[in-house]
């Protein structure tokens, strides 16, 4: 734990522009703390998520993935977050089946007014990928 | 099942069929060219459904073709094949009044493999291979071995709850006496399951270093119907086309994420692979898990929405945050 404190975890977001990249914008704009260790992509609805992303990030280096939409029945077009729901949980479970630590990929609800909310869920997910190594998975020589 | 009065009546079947004008193209098995092997047969021919065959070799999931054939099929299928055509049908790449279903129930498909390793001889030096009952007895050198059928049949076929065919036109016989066990069937997971996750990973990265990216695996899976895959895409390119290992592995599970509620554990995938990369025990993995999530078997009901177009409000998102 000592030499890890040095290291920081690079966690890349997917946020919905309706809900989760607003929930967030309110976090700022409250001056509320929430760890630099995220990375946010913008996207138009948390169903816009493919896996691939995932895997992707994962390829590059990203020590987790954090995939945020609206609460179900809020979504901006209706059904995009139940997609993503789905989608979601077969991704997650079959990562993990394969030997992706379950805690590098998340998701979550934040809604547009839910700034405190925001900041909890990048601090919890923050400290779950720093409990755990860094990303090694898709290194050569391991 | 008996084959010789099955196989001759699918032969008189098809031939009507294709006289009558009622399909253009039949697609079945006929034997191969090395012992104890079929082959795909897809003929316009009335003359050459002579050649058509049934036996507990038949192992393609022939429904693979569907989509290329122009016109109106007779298909021959076994029970896995014919979920694998009504999940086509539920993803509008086939119209059902295109296809005639020619069913077989099956009683498990033989693994040559798995019997040269029993009896310790090459395939071509054994005599016969008869089924009897929930034995299959080796003829080997005029001397019979009997081994019960969970030491010879594939693994799927072992863990298969849907021996009879689910949708079909024609059904060739009545019976199926498949003895499955469960748990041969599921001994490759199991052990995976029993590992550390660090175990698990390091076991699948050393076998995707084996994988060549023929793509065998995704030409002979009937859900990959996709007429451009993601692999091949250069605007973003997702994965380097060259075989390493991290590609190999994410081509790999994203197929499977592509293919959630399609497969239905036809084994194709790990037989077609030169490279020997146990897929099924990914396949299955999947098929469990869409099981498990949503009380969802592949290729069930041909009104059906498919699974992932689908969703439920109260589908289970204990995982999000």
């Amino acid at each position: 734990m000592k030499q890890e404190s040095e290291w920081e975890p690079k966690l890349l977001g997917f946020l919905c522009r309706w809900c989760s990249y607003a929930g967030a914008d309110l976090a700022g704009a409250s001056r509320k703390k929430y760890p630099a260790n995220i990375r946010i992509i913008k996207l138009p609805c948390s169903g816009r998520v493919d896996p691939l992303f995932i895997l992707k990030a994962l390829r590059l280096g990203f020590d987790g993935v954090l995939v945020s939409g609206c609460h179900p029945g809020d979504c901006h077009y209706q059904t995009g977050n139940y997609h993503a729901r789905r989608r979601m949980a077969i991704t997650m479970r079959f990562l993990e089946y394969v030997g992706v630590e379950p805690q590098r990929i998340q998701a979550s609800w934040v809604s547009a007014s839910e700034g405190g909310k925001f900041t909890e869920v990048v601090t919890e997910v923050t400290k779950g990928l720093k409990e755990i190594s860094p990303n090694q998975l898709f290194a050569d020589g391991r | 099942m008996e084959d010789r009065k099955t196989e001759q009546r699918l032969k008189d079947e098809a031939k009507a069929l294709l006289e009558q004008g009622k399909v253009d193209y039949i697609i079945g098995f006929e034997p191969g060219s090395l012992k104890f092997t079929t082959t795909p047969l897809i003929t316009k021919d009335k003359d050459s459904v002579a050649r058509l065959v049934i036996n507990p070799f038949i192992v393609n999931n022939l429904s693979v073709y569907l989509n290329e054939i122009k016109g109106r099929a007779g298909i021959v299928v076994k029970g896995c094949d014919s979920r694998s055509i009504v999940s086509l049908i539920q993803d509008n790449q086939v119209k059902r009044e295109d296809i005639v279903i020619l069913g077989v129930p099956c009683s498990g498909i033989i693994d040559l493999s798995k019997v040269e390793r029993l009896v310790g001889k090459d395939r071509d030096e054994l005599g016969d291979i008869t089924r009897d009952g929930d034995k299959v007895v080796v003829t080997v050198g005029g001397e019979k071995k009997a081994f019960s059928t969970s030491e010879i049949l594939f693994d799927n076929c072992l863990g298969c709850d849907l021996p009879i065919p689910q949708e079909y036109d024609i059904l060739l016989d009545e019976s199926s006496p498949l003895v499955t066990d469960k748990a041969a069937s599921n001994k490759g997971i199991e052990t995976l399951k029993g590992m550390t996750r660090e175990r698990r990973w390091d076991f699948w990265r050393e076998k995707f270093s084996h994988c060549i990216r023929c793509y065998a695996c995704r030409n002979i899976c009937p859900a990959c119907f996709c007429e451009r895959c993601f692999v091949e895409e250069s605007e973003p390119q997702w994965i380097a086309p060259v075989p390493r290992w991290q590609d190999n592995l994410i081509f790999q599970v994203i197929r499977n994420i592509h293919v959630a509620g399609r497969c239905t554990d036809c084994g194709e995938c790990e037989r077609t692979c030169p490279v020997n990369i146990p897929l099924r025990s990914l396949a299955k993995e999947m098929y469990n898990i869409v099981d498990d999530l949503y009380h969802f078997k592949a290729g069930m009901d041909k009104e059906a929405a498919p699974l992932m177009t689908h969703y439920e409000a109260a589908d289970p998102e204990d995982f999000i945050k």
